[in-house]
């Protein structure tokens, strides 16, 4: 029968691994909002905080132990408690102090800033772990390890659970973090009823917290205003932050801090429309996917019968509208759902399909800018149809990557179109039908009276025959294609990223790699085991969320989902591992191999294309890796003997693991070498698992 | 019930009511943080960074000054690079090869392209003319809002250049039935040699030549470079030395001494203003800019209010609100600067050229096209006034 401290020891694990599930995601929007979002920094802001965890979980082996156990898991459940929301602010805060308002900071500046600002907070939660199960020990020695692996994990799931199906729907960052710290706080209280600490100081403790997570909620929105014009909207989607400034009569939209639409922008919304739909004799139906202000208007100069309008995120779209970024046209529908699987799925086809989207600069982006994705919207047009998309511009001169950036879409959209034209204007534009092109676009609009502000008076100045030719005579040919299973663009885009800021991500994998062949000089095998595992999950985590969205599309909630089950396989893993643990390393060699079969699954499913699978088959192959990655947990921690150092070293193998998996499968592994090789490298390294296994227990 | 003494009461309870307030007083998210931040983010130079060799289109620097041990002081510019040998300017242009400057960019431009001179912009120089405009690598600057950073953030041997010399640029331009030279895009001080070379030559085929630039150049250069010039557009990026060192790596007073240089050799040339949403969109500062100009250059030197956009690293404001512009449009023309525009703004009525004397419409530009042209002889077809700049 449990003790009154175990259960009250459980109740504060589980309210911490709520909390620091809750605390990482926001964190980690946070970083996003603050800095770039594309998959490397994701990937290293990933790797920060794991890694982190794990040398927080490392440096619990000094603990020296004490008969205050539980006086000091409650003092640090509520440090942790008051931190969480400080550690937002924080990161707000210094943003501005570190670095010049409104600029983009590149690589290394991200690096140290996200290390240093998610430090504390990171170490602590991996220290806590650890500490949580010495003090259980501490009263009952025989209490296992896999037991506290167990009730973290459920604090974990329950936490992902929460935040991605009920906070990200109704609170902001803060207010979450209010009421989850709030039961933190809740939990470490009704846990020290039982401690010697002083009542004072408990009460001083938990104030102290609950006062930092009311600061929280009291500066979220001033804090959020550190700019340039009013703060007239604030709103925390599923997909990202969304903020309107307003200033003298201008109005801006913000998604995860870049100004995406403006109003007032006539240059964009005439360029990304005209070019276009001045190709087509009458163009009836078109489709926008995804928008640049204004450019209702533009589209409605033609009179179309429909404009099918698809936006991802439905409050983009009602923010558009409500501050006349965006106006109701005759024939307008907006759609909200991932255009890709929207086009994949539609019946209807259309005389132009008009595509605004970012830069390829993350996975789920750059699904729109492939061989596969190419494919699908040319079926999608009519005889005699338009397709148009483009890319960052350039002005005088055709820097490299940007040069190879072009040629790959340029190689790649035209296995798909007789004729390509592709226009030097704010953006590159490529002009995409199987007729013949026209680039005398002021001659055509003056033919067909259609009036415009900018294209009439400076297209001919900026966009000149010698400047179309020379963006033509920079295509090589030779440049890859650019495919969904090996997006050679974000390849690019990372090269691009690191020329812009004069740096490179040598030194950081160098010392990246020197840390791992330190760890792995000094780590058992059983803790090599779990270090692999940890970057099987997190990397088979990123392959399944990446292949689901390439067969079904971007859609939130079936994401959120896979995230999950990942997290969720973990506990009837844990559980099936201590029943297990008897059979000790054959269970682990018949789990790597397992896991290497779900791996070969994976690339079966990237080699044949995968269209015929069910959604299901993801979820059940997620929930496989997940089981089988919970189950090593005990069977190694009991190999390892399962004392308090050998369980240090375990959870710290874990998530030192899911550090590497996470930076390079993103931002190596599936730039570089495309999916099935980062598929491949992880039975690569499952395999190596089971050598070293076997040549342990031979 | 738990007890607690009464100082330890006031203690938690002081902690708690005061210290979110306290906190959110200190918390600084106000809009003057855009005032905080690095202060200054000027360049530096690039040690043990030059060719070991000297390449085809290395020529020896115009102005410098040898310092022992073979150091030498580049005199080009304010930044003056002191350089040992094997080091790089900051332009990254220049290099100390054996106790010698040497600029690597002459002779090979890496754009070249025919422009509008309106787009450069120059409003009051030859309208309806084009410009044959050249760059080669490099600046003296390190603008966070670069729109050309592929080629002025890198070194010569970094981009993919042409081979026109001196010669070469005259003969091409006027095959191109261009009116001027622009030397531009980049930052043409970072090519001094190539470019006044190029402008000496240009003169005397009697092309004009135009000098589009950041102006962060020293008097002697200027002068020798003023006495082939015919126009100038020079960017005042912000009236205040804390912005030219945050967001441009500069300074401002040498680009003021720029202007008087200038005015004082009697070059034609114009003024171009980014403004920057939250930097340089304070109307103060706008006050003081527009009546230093009056001061110090008189009215007559047009001025242009450029819409600003999120470029290159600079790319997390909003675009300037048109209203902005117009305002200070307005604060301009309010202080006595007779010729005052709107850039990068279609259509607007701060694209047109309004008589000082009698407002009647005398340049109307949709663009780059001007419809409307009421200036003859250099003076204004209603009124007769002599208008700045050459029209013909």
């Amino acid at each position: 029968m449990k003790s009154p401290n175990e259960k009250a020891i459980h109740r504060v694990v589980i309210a911490t691994g709520i909390s620091s599930i809750v605390t990482q995601l926001y964190t980690i929007r946070e970083f996003l909002t603050l800095f770039e979002g594309n998959e490397f920094i994701i990937a290293l802001i990933i790797f920060n905080w794991l890694l982190l965890g794990g040398i927080g979980t490392l440096l619990a082996r000094r603990y020296p132990g004490s008969n205050h156990g539980i006086d000091q898991l409650g003092k640090i459940t509520f440090v942790l408690a008051g931190l969480s929301p400080l550690q937002i602010i924080l990161i707000r805060y210094l943003r501005d102090i570190l670095f010049v308002h409104g600029s983009s900071v590149g690589f290394y500046p991200t690096f140290y800033y996200t290390f240093f600002t998610s430090s504390p907070y990171a170490l602590l939660i991996g220290f806590v772990l650890p500490l949580s199960l010495f003090v259980q020990r501490a009263e009952n020695p025989g209490y296992s390890g896999t037991t506290m692996y167990i009730v973290d994990n459920i604090g974990d799931v329950t936490g992902g659970a929460v935040f991605s199906f009920a906070f990200v729907y109704i609170l902001t960052p803060l207010k979450a973090l209010f009421f989850t710290n709030l039961i933190v706080i809740v939990a470490a209280c009704l846990m020290m009823r039982r401690a010697r600490a002083g009542r004072c100081s408990i009460v001083i403790f938990a104030v102290v917290s609950l006062a930092a997570n009311a600061l929280g909620v009291l500066v979220e929105r001033p804090s959020l205003s550190t700019g340039e014009g009013e703060l007239v909207h604030y709103e925390e989607t599923f997909f990202g932050r969304l903020v309107v400034k307003k200033s003298s009569g201008g109005v801006t939209l913000f998604e995860d801090g870049i100004p995406v639409s403006s109003s007032e922008n006539l240059i964009m919304a005439e360029e990304a429309v005209h070019y276009a739909l001045c190709q087509t004799d009458s163009p009836g139906d078109v489709l926008v996917i995804a928008s640049v202000s204004g450019m209702m208007e533009e589209i409605d100069k033609y009179g179309p019968d429909t404009i099918d309008y698809i936006q991802l995120d439905p409050a983009v779209s009602t923010l558009e509208f409500r501050f006349s970024l965006l106006k109701e046209v005759p024939g307008l529908r907006v759609i909200h759902q991932d255009a890709r699987a929207y086009l994949q799925g539609a019946d209807k086809t259309y005389d132009a399909i008009i595509m605004n989207l970012p830069e390829p600069e993350t996975f789920q982006v750059n699904r729109f800018f492939t061989d596969e994705f190419f494919a699908i919207a040319k079926a999608g047009l009519r005889p005699g149809g338009v397709f148009s998309f483009s890319i960052n511009g350039y002005d005088n001169y055709l820097g490299e990557s940007q040069r190879l950036k072009i040629s790959s879409l340029y190689n790649t959209v035209q296995r798909h179109f007789d004729h390509i034209s592709m226009l030097p204007g704010q953006k590159t534009f490529f002009i995409c039908r199987d007729s013949p092109i026209n680039e005398d676009i002021t001659d055509l609009l003056r033919k067909r009276n259609i009036t415009t502000s900018y294209i009439s008076g400076y297209f001919a100045g900026n966009i000149t025959r010698d400047r179309i030719g020379y963006l033509s005579d920079s295509i090589e040919s030779s440049t890859p294609v650019n495919s969904d299973t090996a997006p050679y663009m974000m390849r690019l885009v990372f090269a691009q990223w690191f020329e812009q800021y004069q740096t490179s991500p040598v030194w950081f994998f160098s010392c990246a790699g020197l840390f791992f062949i330190i760890y792995c000089f000094f780590i058992t095998k059983e803790e090599f085991v779990l270090f692999s595992t940890g970057a099987t999950l997190m990397g088979s985590e990123i392959l399944v969320i990446f292949i689901f969205q390439i067969l079904f599309g971007y859609i939130y909630l079936k994401v959120g989902m896979i995230v999950t089950v990942f997290l969720a396989g973990l506990l009837p893993g844990a559980f099936l591992g201590q029943r297990l643990r008897g059979m000790s390393p054959r269970v682990l060699i018949l789990a790597d191999l397992s896991l290497i079969i779900l791996l070969a699954f994976i690339v079966l499913v990237l080699e044949i294309g995968g269209h015929g699978f069910p959604e299901l088959l993801f979820y059940a192959v997620a929930f496989a890796i997940s089981v089988l990655s919970g189950l090593q947990f005990p069977v190694a921690l009991f190999l390892r003997g399962g004392d308090n150092p050998a369980a240090v070293r375990t959870f710290s193998a874990d998530l030192v693991g899911a550090a590497f998996g996470a930076v390079i499968v993103s931002s190596v592994l599936i730039p570089y070498l495309g999916l099935v090789w980062a598929a491949l490298g992880l039975i690569m390294l499952k395999t190596a698992s089971i050598i070293v296994v076997r040549s342990s227990h031979d | 019930m738990i007890k607690i003494s009464r100082r330890q009461f006031l203690i938690t309870g002081a902690g708690t009511l005061l210290g979110p307030g306290l906190l959110d007083m200190l918390c600084p998210f106000t809009p003057a943080l855009a005032q905080k931040a690095p202060k200054d983010i000027r360049g530096r130079i690039f040690t043990s960074a030059a060719p070991e060799e000297l390449w085809k289109w290395s020529h020896e620097g115009f102005l410098y000054e040898k310092l022992e041990r073979d150091r030498v002081v580049c005199g080009i510019c304010p930044n003056s690079c002191m350089l040992s040998p094997g080091d790089r300017s900051i332009c990254r242009s220049k290099v100390n090869i054996d106790g010698k400057l040497y600029s690597l960019t002459y002779g090979n431009p890496c754009s070249v392209n025919v422009d509008p001179i309106e787009k450069k912009p120059l409003f009051h120089f030859l309208p309806k003319t084009t410009a044959f405009s050249i760059a080669a690598a490099g600046c003296n600057f390190r603008c966070l809002n670069c729109q050309n950073w592929e080629i002025s953030q890198v070194r010569p041997q970094d981009v993919r250049t042409s081979e026109l010399f001196p010669p070469d640029v005259v003969r091409a331009a006027k095959s191109s039935g261009s009116a001027s030279i622009a030397y531009t895009y980049s930052e043409p001080i970072a090519f001094f040699e190539y470019m006044i070379d190029t402008a000496r030559l240009a003169r005397q085929q009697g092309i004009n030549n135009l000098w589009i630039s950041n102006g962060y150049i020293n008097t002697k250069p200027l002068l020798e470079l003023s006495g082939v010039l015919d126009a100038a557009n020079v960017n005042l990026k912000a009236f205040s030395d804390g912005i030219y060192r945050k967001l441009n790596g500069g300074r401002l007073e040498p680009v003021l001494n720029t202007f008087r240089t200038m005015h004082e050799a009697g070059l034609h040339f114009e003024i171009t203003n980014l403004v920057v949403p939250g930097y340089t969109d304070d109307q103060e500062m706008a006050e003081k800019m527009c009546s230093w100009i009056v001061e110090n250059l008189g009215p007559d030197h047009p001025l242009h209010f450029l819409r600003f956009f999120p470029r290159y690293k600079l790319d997390r404001l909003p675009p300037t609100p048109v209203e902005t512009l117009v305002k200070f449009r307005q604060i301009a023309m309010k202080a006595g600067i007779r010729y005052v525009y709107v850039g990068n703004v279609p259509n607007n009525e701060g694209n047109n050229t309004y008589c000082h004397n009698c407002s009647k419409l005398l340049v109307e530009r949709r663009g780059y096209h001007i419809p409307v042209l009421n200036i003859e002889d250099g003076r204004c077809r209603f009124c007769n006034t002599k208008i700045p700049g050459r029209w013909a």
